[in-house]
């Protein structure tokens, strides 16, 4: 089994370590008020920077076949798909719908 | 002879089908990431309606964030992050055959699990004790915006979706503490904590998303 990738402490450290950074940072950047819609674009990228750490590093996709990466990249373009659709709706509609 | 019995025995999770090993263990763990497209796409409409309902209400948002204690949240999130951390460490040590310190990592995982339970617990408490329910049942007048339920309604089906997970994610680990215990796994055969791993990752990158978007609305 000497193919399979195994991580370093100093690796997963670090990557807790970043992640731990990266989760005040997120909270840090709310005491300073960023305009709108600035504020929600630096909070989803500091998401997508330690989403991408736990995927790469804990979950192993920086070592392994790549088919997996592809396959949840596959799940991620989807989802934007599922959201650009459905906003060409939502956010053209005429008056809303009140009841909602 | 007797060789021949050890080395059946080593092989013996190495299912007729597969033509050895690293194939099982590969195909396995793309049956798992498969998995994980379904539950992303799961909690993806979820995150639509979110997306949606802010798009339409972003001053509900705003009023209605402050309820969310931002310091529970960012303590949860510190919680999901080392619990990740002692899952990775938990199948460094099987791989290493450190199965003694394996159990001790998994057990840890499952109590800071635990942990984000309690504290989610005590959250919804506090919010149910001042009548904020999902839905029909919301009866809270402390937030001045008509459409004040139907922010909680995505607060509690989202962070509700996602601590079901922990809960099963507590399942599974507590299960393979068992077969670790049992002597299931090992360097050559470590499959299903690997994908346990991968699955308790998947709810601490779900929780990256849901705290930013959730509490941290200022």
């Amino acid at each position: 089994m000497s193919s399979h990738h195994i991580s370093s402490h100093f690796t997963l450290f670090g990557v807790a370590g970043a992640l731990l950074v990266l989760t005040f940072l997120t909270v840090a950047v709310t005491w300073i008020n960023i305009p709108e819609p600035y504020n929600v674009i630096v909070a989803i990228a500091i998401a997508i920077v330690k989403a991408a750490l736990v995927a790469m590093f804990f979950m192993n996709l920086y070592w392994d076949s790549k088919f997996n990466s592809i396959v949840f990249l596959l799940a991620i373009l989807f989802f934007v798909i599922f959201v650009s659709i459905t906003l060409l709706d939502t956010l053209f509609r005429d008056a809303g719908l009140p009841i909602y | 002879m007797g060789n021949q019995i050890a080395e059946a025995d080593k092989k013996s999770h190495l299912q007729h089908h597969f033509v050895d090993s690293d194939q099982q263990f590969e195909s396995s763990k793309l049956g798992m990431w498969i998995f994980l497209v379904t539950e992303v796409l799961m909690f993806g409409g979820l995150f639509v309606a979110y997306i949606i309902y802010r798009s339409w209400h972003p001053d509900l948002f705003y009023l209605a964030a402050k309820e969310l204690d931002t310091a529970l949240g960012a303590t949860n999130t510190v919680v999901l992050i080392a619990s990740s951390l002692t899952i990775a460490l938990a199948i460094r040590a099987v791989q290493l055959d450190k199965i003694r310190s394996a159990i001790n990592y998994m057990a840890a995982t499952v109590a800071l699990a635990g942990t984000f339970m309690v504290i989610k617990y005590f959250e919804y408490t506090d919010k149910f004790a001042k009548g904020i329910f999902p839905g029909a049942g919301y009866t809270y007048d402390g937030i001045d915006h008509d459409m004040a339920a139907n922010f909680f309604s995505i607060y509690y089906m989202m962070t509700g979706l996602h601590g079901i997970h922990v809960v099963i994610g507590m399942g599974l680990i507590t299960w393979m503490i068992i077969k670790a215990k049992k002597g299931f796994v090992h360097s050559g055969y470590y499959t299903p904590v690997e994908n346990t791993g991968l699955f308790w990752h998947l709810v601490d990158i779900i929780w990256i998303f849901l705290f930013p978007l959730l509490y941290l609305i200022d």
